[in-house]
This record gives structure tokens, C-alpha cells and sequence, in this order.
């Protein structure tokens, strides 16, 4: 398991590298005159030229990357081009935001499609065909269109959330929820309907299999049946679909953080994309490439804790 | 000393106004049982104001000597004093200058400033430190720091007396102090990240967070509690309108700017109350006055001949929902220069802009590169293409990168574009923009004569004189069809029940002490 660990993160460090560095070069492509653009058209060019100076935009491209680099690898990302703000300080704050969000809505998305998958496939007949269509159209509409509904409704309307903003559940549990319960909710409901699908289908698979069988004709009640043995060898492609979720909700969170106007990575991504904050932007992406390598890491080890044939393979 | 004369009666008046104000205030305050503060006359301050903003402070932070204005404006106001104060019709009060003068060559600037300020790091405010931030000012990457272009130096005549000289005279000077060119930062935090002004509010840096809210606590030995208000000021930045406007449906703001145009009837319906203030002008700029890039635009009657073109009206309704007023200059209301006979001489009339392209010898029309970019809707492009194929002037569209659209606009690289452009508040700062031959907005520097005389005499003339030589000025841009106005939008700013507002001419946003409680 040891050296099982080492070679992911061996592959992760080298997928960090590949993806950071082709970001580098593509930002450079498109950066267009950054410093004209930070600085507003009345700038003069004597300005823009020490603007440039400034940031290093006058340095040859791979100098800049180094320059990037090294800073990077001792934890340095240096200061955003639009608010000057370090990066670290940028990104440690949004980031807690938005995987608060993020990780909420992929539990409240697995406890949602094991209850909904394991009742469709256990049921059967117009549960499951309801639970089926109902699947079909949460994987179908848009999370922001979702989103823009919540606010619209739940929290204008009826009045029961807040429709923007944020509070940290450190400050106030209740102020929190009253923040995050729609953005949950509007990331979660693709997450239900997806997952719930994959659950549904394993858990068929499964209970065709011979050790089902055997399992009825010694007797076990079919809730023991389903809920220690069926659900448990029925989790291993669920878990999958449920880590490209949390990946996918890591990009619905760009919209879903603007629609509710949350200080997240989402949001950030959005507001440094524009501005052409190359160091924000890098930072975003280092980010993004570390936590979609753990969480796979951690889902190949919940597989294995799981599912015995897996740890053997 | 003439200015000196004014600053004294407008301060007689500024006090007078400002104690009534003031006496309301008290009056008004909050619940009695609430834990509002009191300033340092003991006038209750209201606990609390939710501002929605629509820029975070950007490239420059909070360093005074690079902050930006505009949309910003209340993020450098809440911390920093000016030298001067201007109020919501831009007449100018003392501040941390208690009295001004120019020589009689206007290009020496003697200002006497207040010796009770200090920072909120205890550090006195004197001549050493206004002049100082003056040159940093000037030196600094502010978007606005052409502000003090004319800035030769600045030097502390003794601790109470700062004297500015200019390479030539600056009739905005004065105005500018009184915006971001004017905030005073603690020389003691120049190399700090920590912002130090003197201003009426402090950022509470613990409950901010950096591009998305600030919060600030009212300095409590505020110099001049009569322009702080609030116990409290918490600044969220809305980059979407949709978001904004779901903020204050959502009862979560007292009072925000709102820039989009849908939605208008659902805000006032929650209770809000809309300040409205024409702000900028919309329409076409036409850059290529000399033919350099397309040769049509190198003639006047062609230029003309596209103001006819466009139905003005039409565009006021279809891209703006009717909430603006039809113009034909780049001159405001409010700036001296402005003639309200000018609005209409270029009324939509298609048949006249064939006549005209005829008689310039484009009778068949001809085509013309055209730059859109995302952030325009693309209906104005659809309408104006439109329009202008009517009369026979192909528009050969060409989208530009959004990060690219400055660059290629200002670098002379089209010859028209379409643009939002700010109504400055006054005729030197439009002629400085916009028509001079180094002006950004004038992208091909184009040279005229003309437009340099009238130039030359708003800067150096007395007020009478610049004030006909500005009217003469748009006249002869309006003639020259130099640029192709279709509506001044309308800018609004919101308030809710226990809120009120006085918007500032010549600034989008207005200023945070004309942000108040309600009196009752």
C-alpha cells in the first residue's frame, strides 16, 4: 500500500508540473497589453511601460516562468496583478469557502443517490421510474438555472436564505447555513442525479450476481442483503461518479459563486480570468490540480478499504 | 487671491448647511436603546450602512498615491482625507486646506492646511506630508495620476503651508484635490501594507475580504465628524448586476449603484428609491478625422453623414429600455460648454446622410472595419450595422479580445469603435480626455488648430473666457462630427427607507459623506 501511495504521488507531482506549465505558456498566449488594461486608458505610456516593469512583463517568457516557478515550489506565489493582495492570502480564504460548499454538496449528493438509487433498484415498478425521470431532469437543467431559482424563490420570495454573500460557519452555524444551504443545493442536485443513476444500476448488477442468492436462501433479510453486501460491492463505480462530480462541482462552483456573489475559488477564477492576473490564476490552478490529486488518491484508497480485490490488484 | 474669497463664503455656507445637517442627525439617530456610537460632537452615528459597490480598489490597493476614482471612490474616501472638499455640485470646501490661492500666473498653488489633524497612527498631518503625497500622486501608476501632470513640484513652506508649482496652469487642479489626487496617507505607512489616513473611517482589515467585502469602523477622533455618519460601513463588491440586484431585493444592502437596466421596476417594487444622474454618453467614437486608416471617415460630410445615420431614439430604447437622454455632444449638463440647442443636430434622418456621403463622393457608400468586443451587447452592433447599411456604409465586424479592446482602440489601430465615455465636470478635463491632440480618447492625435486655441483658453483665461471659449469648443466638435453621441445613460443609485443620497456631479459613484441616515 506503501509504495501504492508513492507512485500516485509521484504521478501527481509530475501531473501538477505538465498542467501548470502548459497553463503558463497558454496564459502568455492570450495575455494581451495587461498593463494597459490594469492601469485604465488615461494611463500614459510611461506608465504602462512601469507597469510592465514592474510586473516583469518586460522579461523574456522562460524567465518569467522560472521566476514563477521557483517562487512556487518554495510556497511563493507572489501578488495578485489586480488587488497587489499576496496570492497564498488570496487563495487560503476562498479556498475554505468554496470546498466548505463543494464537499457539502458531494455528501449531501452520495447520502441523496444511495437513499434514491438503493430505493429504485430495491422497489422497483413507479418508484423507480419516478426516481428515474426525476434523475433524468436534475442531470438535465443547468445548475445556474437552478441557482437563479433558489435565489428567485427560496431566498426573495419566501425569504427563508440569504440570496447573496456568505458567512463562515467559525463566525455563525446559523448564518451559514442561511448562506450556503441554496448554493448546497443548487451544486447537489446534479450530484444526486447522476450518482443516483450509477447506484441504481451497480445495485441491479449485484443483485443478479450468485452470492445474492445465496445470501437469500440462507436467510438474510433483504435490508441486510442490500445494505451490507449489495450497497457495498455496488460503491466502487458510484465512488468514481461521484469523484468526477466533485471535480465537475469544483467548475459548477465558478457559476454557482456568482450567482450567489460568494467569495470563493469560483468566483475568483472569474474576476482574475478577466483582469489577466496571471499569478492568481496560476495559483487557482495549482489548487485545483492538488485537491483533484488527493481526492482520487482518496477515493483509490476508499476503494481498496472497500472492495479487497482492489487493494490485491 | 480671488479663490480664497469663494473658499471663505463657501465655507460660511458649507457650516450653516452642514450644522442643520447636523442637528437632524441627531434628531434622526437610531433606535435609542441600539448601541450606535457617537462622533466626536456627540451626534449619534447610525450603526450601520450595507453599501453595494461595483469595483473592488484594484491594481493600486489601498495605497493612496495609486488608488483609482470613479467606482472606487468611497473605498479612498472612507480612509483618506483631501486637501480639499467638493461638494455634490463640485464647488470647493475646505478640508485639510483651510485656504487656497494661486499667483497671478495660476502655476503657483498656496495652500494653507489645518495643524489639528492627525493620522490614525498619531502621526501629525503638516505641509512635509501633503507634499509628499503629492508627488507620489504624480509619480505613482494611478489610473488618474495624469491628474497631476502638470505637477512641477511640491514643497512645505513651513508646517502649515504647502506650495504647489505647475509647469503650466491646470484649471482642474484644484478639483482633482479634492478626488483621489488629493488623499493624504501617513507618511509612516508608505512602505506598509496597512492603510493610515486621517479619514473618517479605518478598514477593519480582519473582516475583509480582499476583492469581495471591506468593512470599515468610524475613526472615533474623527476631525470633522459632520461627514461621517456611520458607526460602520461594510463594502461588498457585486461584479455581476443580477447578483446586485438580488442583494437588494433580498433586503441585504441600504444603498448600491446599479449599472444594468432590467430589474429597475423589481427594486423601486421592494422599496427602494432610485437616484437617477446622467453620467456618461454611449455612441460611437470617430477616431480616423484625418483618413489614415479609412479614407471616408477623413471627411467631414462623412462623418456627419454617420450621425444622421443613427437613430438615436431607437438605440435609447432598444439598448437601454428608454432610461437615458438623447445627445449629439460629449459635453454633460453640468459642464460649462454645454448648449442644449446642440442636442438635436444630428436628428435621425437617413435621407440627409445619403446626400452628404453623395457630395463626398461615396454615393455607392463603402465599408468599414468595425471592432466589437463581449462586454458591448451585441445588439448595438446589430443595430448599428443596421443602420448604417441603410445608408449605404457596409460595418466589416471584427470581435476583439476583451483585454484587447483598450489597446486597440487607444493605439490608433481602428478608425470608429463603440465606447461608453464619461462626461468629465468640467470643460478643461473634457478637452484634456477627449479633444486634445495628446487627449487618450483622441486615438490618432489628430491635430486642429482650432480645437488647440479654444484649448489654450480654457487653461489659461479667466473663468468668463473659458467658459465661451468651451461653449465655441463643443460647437465646433459637434460640426466636425468628431464623435457620434447617441445618449447620456443614466445612472442609478439606489437607496433604501432609511437611507438617503446626494449624487456628485461628475463622478459615478457618489461621495460616501453624501451617503446618510434618514432624518425623520
Amino acid at each position: 500500500m506503501g509504495r501504492f501511495i508513492a507512485r500516485r504521488i509521484v504521478a501527481g507531482i509530475s501531473l501538477l508540473f505538465v498542467i501548470t506549465s502548459a497553463a503558463y505558456f497558454l496564459l502568455y498566449l492570450s495575455g494581451g497589453d495587461v498593463a494597459r488594461n490594469l492601469l485604465g486608458p488615461t494611463a500614459t505610456d510611461a506608465q504602462v511601460a512601469a507597469k510592465a516593469t514592474e510586473l516583469g512583463l518586460d522579461q523574456p517568457l522562460l524567465t518569467r516562468y522560472w521566476d514563477w516557478l521557483s517562487g512556487a515550489l518554495t510556497g511563493d506565489f507572489g501578488n495578485s496583478w489586480a488587488s497587489r493582495a499576496p496570492v497564498t492570502e488570496l487563495l487560503s480564504g476562498r479556498v475554505a469557502v468554496t470546498l466548505t460548499i463543494v464537499v457539502a454538496a458531494v455528501i449531501v449528493s452520495g447520502i441523496g443517490a444511495v437513499i434514491l438509487g438503493s430505493l429504485a433498484s430495491s422497489r422497483g415498478g413507479w418508484v423507480d421510474r419516478t426516481i428515474q425521470v426525476a434523475s433524468l431532469v436534475g442531470a438535465a437543467v443547468p445548475g445556474f438555472l437552478i441557482a437563479m431559482v433558489l435565489v428567485l424563490v427560496v431566498a426573495i420570495n419566501l425569504g427563508w436564505f440569504e440570496p447573496t454573500g456568505y458567512i463562515n460557519p467559525s463566525t455563525s452555524i446559523t448564518g451559514w447555513l442561511s448562506t450556503a444551504v441554496l448554493p448546497i443545493t443548487a451544486l447537489a442536485v446534479a450530484g444526486v442525479a447522476g450518482v443516483t443513476q450509477q447506484v441504481r444500476g451497480s445495485m441491479l448488477d449485484e443483485r443478479r450476481k450468485d452470492y445474492v442468492r445465496t445470501l437469500e436462501c440462507r436467510g438474510l433479510s433483504s435490508r441486510t442483503i442490500t445494505y451490507q453486501h449489495v450497497l457495498r460491492n455496488a460503491s466502487g463505480p458510484a465512488l468514481n461518479v461521484l469523484a468526477l462530480m466533485f471535480v465537475a462541482m469544483l467548475g459548477g462552483a465558478v457559476v454557482v459563486e456568482q450567482v450567489f456573489s460568494i467569495p470563493g475559488l469560483g468566483k475568483l477564477t472569474v474576476t482574475s480570468t478577466l483582469s489577466s492576473d496571471v499569478p492568481v490564476i496560476m495559483g487557482i490552478v495549482v489548487v485545483t490540480v492538488v485537491l483533484v490529486v488527493i481526492l482520487n488518491l482518496l477515493i483509490d484508497l476508499l476503494q481498496a478499504w472497500l472492495n479487497p480485490k482492489v487493494r490485491l490488484s | 487671491m480671488k479663490f480664497s474669497y469663494r473658499a471663505a463664503a463657501l465655507t460660511a455656507v458649507g457650516v450653516l448647511a452642514l450644522a442643520a445637517c447636523s442637528s437632524t442627525d441627531n434628531d434622526s439617530g437610531a433606535d435609542p436603546s441600539s448601541s450606535a456610537a457617537t462622533s466626536e460632537t456627540g451626534a449619534a452615528l447610525a450603526p450601520l450602512l450595507n453599501l453595494g459597490v461595483v469595483d473592488s480598489p484594484g491594481q493600486g490597493g489601498f495605497v493612496a498615491a495609486d488608488m483609482s476614482f470613479a467606482t472606487k471612490a468611497p473605498y479612498g474616501q472612507a480612509i483618506y482625507d483631501t486637501l480639499v472638499r467638493a461638494t455634490p455640485s463640485n464647488l470647493l470646501e475646505p478640508s485639510l486646506a483651510t485656504d487656497w490661492g494661486y499667483d497671478t500666473s495660476k502655476t503657483e498653488l498656496t495652500l494653507k492646511l489645518r495643524d489639528d489633524v492627525k493620522f490614525t497612527d498619531g502621526t501629525d498631518f503638516n505641509a512635509d506630508a501633503a507634499a509628499q503625497n503629492i508627488l507620489r500622486f504624480r509619480d505613482g501608476s494611478a489610473e488618474n495620476a495624469n491628474w497631476l501632470a502638470n505637477v512641477a513640484d511640491a514643497v512645505a513652506e513651513d508646517a502649515q503651508t504647502l506650495v504647489i508649482t505647475l509647469s503650466a496652469p491646470d484649471p482642474a487642479l484644484l478639483l482633482n484635490l479634492s478626488r483621489a489626487a488629493g488623499y493624504q496617507q501617513s507618511p509612516a505607512s508608505f512602505d506598509s501594507d496597512t492603510p493610515v489616513g486621517s479619514g473618517p473611517y479605518i478598514l477593519d482589515e480582519t473582516q475583509s475580504v480582499v476583492d469581495a467585502s471591506y468593512v470599515f469602523d468610524a475613526n472615533p477622533d474623527y476631525w470633522a465628524p459632520d461627514y461621517q455618519h456611520y458607526d460602520e460601513i461594510a463594502m461588498t463588491v457585486f461584479d455581476d448586476p443580477v447578483s446586485m440586484q438580488n442583494a437588494l431585493m433580498g433586503d441585504q444592502l441600504d444603498a448600491a449603484l446599479f449599472t444594468g437596466y432590467q430589474g429597475f421596476d423589481q427594486i423601486e417594487g421592494a422599496g427602494y428609491t432610485a437616484h437617477e444622474y446622467a453620467q456618461d454618453w454611449e455612441g460611437l467614437l470617430l477616431f480616423d478625422r484625418t483618413g489614415q486608416l479609412s479614407e471616408p471617415m477623413g471627411d467631414v460630410r462623412v462623418r456627419q453623414a454617420i450621425n444622421f445615420a443613427i437613430d438615436k431614439e431607437g438605440l435609447l430604447e432598444g439598448l437601454a429600455g428608454g432610461r437615458g437622454e438623447v445627445t449629439t455632444q460629449v459635453f454633460g449638463k453640468e459642464t460649462p460648454g454645454y448648449d442644449a440647442e446642440l442636442e438635436y443636430a444630428y436628428p435621425y434622418d437617413p435621407e440627409k446622410a445619403k446626400s452628404l456621403l453623395a457630395e463626398a463622393g461615396y454615393a455607392d457608400g463603402f465599408t468599414i472595419d468595425f471592432p466589437t468586443v463581449s462586454f458591448v451587447p451585441q445588439a448595438t452592433f446589430d443595430l448599428v450595422g443596421q443602420q448604417l447599411a441603410e445608408v449605404g456604409i457596409t460595418a466589416n465586424f471584427t470581435d476583439i479580445a476583451p483585454q484587447d479592446y483598450f489597446p486597440t482602440m487607444l493605439g490608433g489601430s481602428v478608425a470608429l469603435a463603440s465606447f461608453r465615455l464619461e462626461q468629465p465636470a468640467t470643460a478643461w478635463e473634457t478637452y484634456s480626455l477627449e479633444l486634445s491632440q495628446g487627449a487618450p480618447w483622441n486615438a490618432f492625435h489628430t491635430p486642429d488648430d482650432t480645437v488647440a486655441g479654444y484649448g489654450e483658453t480654457i487653461q489659461t483665461g479667466s473663468d468668463a473666457d473659458s467658459a465661451a471659449a468651451a461653449a465655441e469648443l463643443n460647437k465646433y466638435i459637434v460640426d466636425q462630427a468628431w464623435f457620434n453621441p447617441w445618449y447620456r445613460t443614466i445612472t442609478t443609485f439606489y437607496t433604501d427607507a432609511e437611507t438617503d443620497v446626494t449624487p456628485q456631479v461628475g463622478n459615478v459613484y457618489p461621495y460616501l459623506w453624501n451617503i446618510v441616515p434618514v432624518t425623520n
